[in-house]
């Protein structure tokens, strides 16, 4: 990437952070979310906070967070079920507070439609950095348009279709894809895409990358056990479908 | 055709005995019976009887032999067209024989039955055989013996005066020996004895009923009745009766007439006997095969009785073992079968019971794990990022508070670190642990863990030497579980590396990967190398805890190893450092049977004391590689 892209970047970032985006912490546990709270008012964010599941939605409507900050285990309605219910209004990003770490529940998580996750305990660095990477802006979107087997990518616009029929992603979804469909030659590593799609300069967990690489072909691929958009290189990682 | 044709040779062989001359139908121990008595059997073979049972031998071996050439070739053709039929059904009887038991007990009562059968039968049909012969006889010769007396007596007293009254008295003599009425109850052979000198008046040179000749005689049986004085003897023949060959018994004596000795032979049909004898021979072929049938069928019904149940039984429990724990037999009655089933069911319900206990306790376990991950999680997630935020403003403290800043700091590091090892350590031991394995290359996990390691190896000053071949090693494995381990390997050997270079060499072969990590420091003896998957276990208490660790990462190093399949084993010895090898199959389901690279360093030679080398296996569970493995290893 040209040095020019990497500044212009680093700009918008401090525009986003002077802009004070609004970050909403959903976490039953007080003392947790005060700390969150210093933690994140300390970094320039500005935070909302609901302690309750069956509120959140209401408190996410009035408050119109550019973040979502989001405790897997919530009294009430839980946490998957809030990540359901936003994501269905919004395509905001949603981190998931999480302090299980097995397998099968982070895995619930992101299917919900969760962009991220940040096993407790985490570090305030750690969790500053991922809601960084969350709202950084994506790339400048010139008009472009790309192709990978019968799907076509409007980068611009934002949209994706096959034929004329139109296929809502989210923005991380569609920040996979479009990562993919850029260099349809090469092989992707879930490192590479950790790093290009989530902004991870450090290892991450590389069950993220397989999530979403599910979730997306769930909702491109014609037959998802028989992917030909986004394919599988044995041993490596993913390439995109001629 | 086959088997009309096959028929052919047993009339011949029935025919046969009778004109071998061999005494009938049960002339052996007809002839042990009679031993004692004056009729010993004739030993000379006639000419003419041998030269018929020759030539009828010859004519039946020739239609034999040309039957069997034509059942041969059919047979040929026939198995040749039906040869895949004949090998299904023998394969499905043999499966069958192998797998039902109920066939087996049926097959084989009906065999036992046939082969009794068989034997009594033809025990029965000889005693049979027997007594008709012996009772014939008996009569035979007691008739004999009187009709030779009246012949004599008629004789005796005849008034000899011309050749015509002569030839009249002799012939109506010899018709009343026949007896009265329609059927002729004996024939006779009557002929002037040989070789006598011949009187004037003989007018009658021999006599015998109709269609016979002296020929039927047996010239045995001839040569005893001249030989002897007035002894009465007997011999079996055939005699042509109509236009069928009878087995008949001739019984002969000596008659005088008129200065002339005449041989008189009584023929006795035996053919009523052999009716009778043929009759009740097939009244006992059918009695035998329904017999047997029925055997047969009761064989099925009572083995069908038993093991209907015990096929059910092994259904139920194959359905059990299956996981439908809710399949109970049916039970009927209060015997045997019915106390098995419902001990059965007993056996059943008590399972089903203990599994849906461990099932509810595993769910309790894993839930508390659960539960205490996110309740001891919460409040030290407060805590860390607290402690956090003061480690960061600790320059603005006085130095007592600042060195508290950073004990807590350091502290609540140093118990995350514990509490997620005993939070995993935890989740292994509920069994919740599993595999998420997917093909990935190792040696990238191995660089991505050195580079990991890296900070802290150059904190102690020692490098890291990477071993591995070119190109990418393809392993079935969870790589985040792979990670950690290879980590926790490579701090643990520069922990204990003393500054020295520690090496780590990845070597793969067609079925496993092996990664070892060897370091040069203080070493191990092999008690201690035993020892270090344990829990909480330290080579010295007494040494510094210096990198604070857990005291758990081998343990879990040990446990993600043994959800992979593989090995963890560590060699030591004292002042040389320590390897340590982990073992991988390429593919889950795959067992390794030799590690690709060595356990004990080649770069360790002691001179002087080859046999001392401190080497120790560590099996894992199931994938102990065995002593000759071991063996080959310490070459």
């Amino acid at each position: 990437m040209p040095e020019g892209a990497e500044q212009d970047k680093a700009i918008l970032i401090r525009e986003y952070i002077t802009m004070k985006a609004r970050i909403l912490v959903v976490d039953d546990d007080e003392a947790l979310a005060e700390m969150i709270g210093i933690v994140l008012r300390n970094d320039g964010f500005e935070p909302v906070f609901c302690a309750d599941g069956a509120q959140a939605l209401d408190v996410f409507r009035s408050s119109r967070p550019d973040l979502v900050l989001l405790d897997l285990m919530l009294p009430g309605v839980d946490g998957i079920e809030v990540c359901r219910q936003v994501r269905a209004e919004s395509d905001v990003p949603i981190v998931m507070l999480t302090a299980k770490s097995d397998t099968s529940d982070v895995v619930r998580g992101l299917e919900s439609g969760a962009d991220d996750y940040v096993p407790k305990p985490f570090k305030p660095a750690e969790l500053v950095a991922r809601v960084r990477a969350r709202l950084r802006p994506g790339d400048q979107k010139a008009p472009e348009t790309l192709r990978i087997a019968d799907i076509t990518i409007d980068v611009a616009g934002h949209t994706v279709s096959r034929g004329n029929e139109r296929i809502s992603l989210t923005p991380l979804e569609f920040d996979l894809l479009v990562a993919l469909a850029r260099k349809p030659w090469q092989v992707f590593t879930r490192e590479l895409l950790l790093e290009q799609v989530w902004g991870y300069r450090h290892a991450a967990d590389t069950r993220l990358v397989n999530v979403h690489v599910q979730r997306l072909r769930s909702k491109i691929e014609q037959d998802p056990e028989a992917p030909e958009v986004v394919l599988t290189v044995r041993g490596v990682g993913y390439k995109a479908g001629a | 055709m086959v088997s009309a044709i096959k028929q052919g040779p047993e009339p011949a062989a029935q025919d046969g005995a009778p004109v071998a001359g061999a005494p009938a139908p049960a002339g052996g121990s007809a002839g042990d019976g009679n031993a004692n008595g004056p009729s010993p059997a004739p030993e000379d073979a006639g000419a003419a009887s041998l030269r018929r049972l020759t030539f009828r031998a010859h004519l039946w071996r020739r239609r034999a032999l040309i039957v069997s050439l034509r059942v041969a070739r059919l047979v040929r053709t026939g198995f040749r067209r039906f040869l895949p039929a004949l090998r299904f059904i023998a394969r499905t009887l043999h499966r069958r024989w192998r797998r039902s038991l109920q066939f087996r007990t049926v097959l084989t009562t009906l065999l036992l039955a046939v082969t009794s059968f068989a034997v009594v039968g033809a025990y029965l049909s000889n005693q049979i055989a027997n007594n008709l012969f012996q009772e014939r006889l008996t009569q035979a010769e007691s008739e004999t013996s009187y009709h030779v007396k009246q012949v004599q007596d008629t004789f005796d007293g005849a008034q000899v005066t011309d050749q015509s009254s002569v030839i009249t008295l002799v012939y109506d003599t010899l018709n009343a020996v026949e007896g009265r009425g329609s059927v002729i109850q004996r024939r006779y052979v009557f002929e002037a004895m040989p070789e006598q000198t011949k009187p004037r008046n003989r007018w009658v040179e021999s006599r015998a009923s109709d269609q016979l000749t002296v020929s039927v005689i047996p010239p045995e049986l001839r040569k005893a009745v001249q030989e002897s004085g007035r002894d009465q003897y007997w011999a079996s023949t055939v005699i042509p009766v109509g236009t069928e060959d009878r087995p008949g018994i001739a019984v002969g004596n000596k008659v005088d007439f008129n200065g002339t000795v005449y041989e008189l032979y009584l023929i006795y049909d035996l053919n009523t006997a052999q009716q009778t004898l043929d009759e009740i021979q097939s009244v006992l072929w059918a009695g035998g095969a329904v017999l047997v049938l029925l055997i047969g069928a009761v064989a099925w019904y009572v083995t069908r009785n038993v093991v209907s149940p015990v096929s059910h039984a092994a259904m139920v429990s194959e359905k059990l073992a299956a996981g439908q724990l809710q399949e109970r037999m049916v039970v009927r009655g209060e015997d045997e079968v019915a106390r098995l089933g419902a001990s059965f069911n007993h056996m059943a319900a008590s399972l089903q019971e203990q599994i849906t206990q461990l099932a509810t306790l595993s769910q309790m376990q894993q839930r508390f794990v659960s539960d205490v991950s996110h309740e001891l999680r919460t409040p030290l997630t407060t805590v860390r990022m607290a402690a956090e935020v003061l480690y960061d403003a600790r320059h603005e403290f006085d130095p007592i508070n600042r060195r508290s800043a950073e004990l807590l700091y350091n502290q609540v590091e140093r118990f995350q670190s514990l509490l997620s090892d005993l939070l995993e350590i935890s989740r292994f031991d509920a069994g919740v642990a599993v595999l998420d394995a997917e093909a990935e290359d190792i040696l990238q996990v191995v660089a991505h863990a050195i580079e990991g390691a890296a900070p802290v190896a150059a904190e102690y000053g020692s490098g890291i030497i990477l071993r591995a071949p070119e190109g990418a090693i393809i392993v079935e494995m969870d790589a985040r579980r792979i990670d950690r381990i290879l980590r926790n390997l490579i701090l643990n050997a520069v922990e204990h590396g003393e500054g020295k270079p520690v090496t780590v060499t990845v070597a793969a072969s067609q079925t496993a990967v092996g990664v070892a990590v060897r370091d040069h420091g203080i070493g191990m003896a092999p008690s201690e190398a035993a020892r270090v998957f344990d829990r909480f276990w330290r080579a010295d208490p007494a040494r510094a805890r210096t990198t604070g660790g857990s005291g758990l990462g081998l343990s879990i190093a040990m446990e993600d190893t043994k959800l992979h399949n593989g090995w963890l084993q560590a060699w030591g010895k004292k002042g040389s450092g320590a390897n340590f090898r982990l073992t991988l199959p390429l593919r889950q389901g795959e067992e390794i049977d030799k590690s690709p690279v060595q356990l004990e360093p080649e770069d360790i030679t002691m001179p002087g004391e080859p046999g001392n080398s401190n080497m120790l296996v560590l099996g894992t569970g199931g994938a102990f590689p065995g002593p000759e493995s071991a063996a080959k290893e310490k070459t």
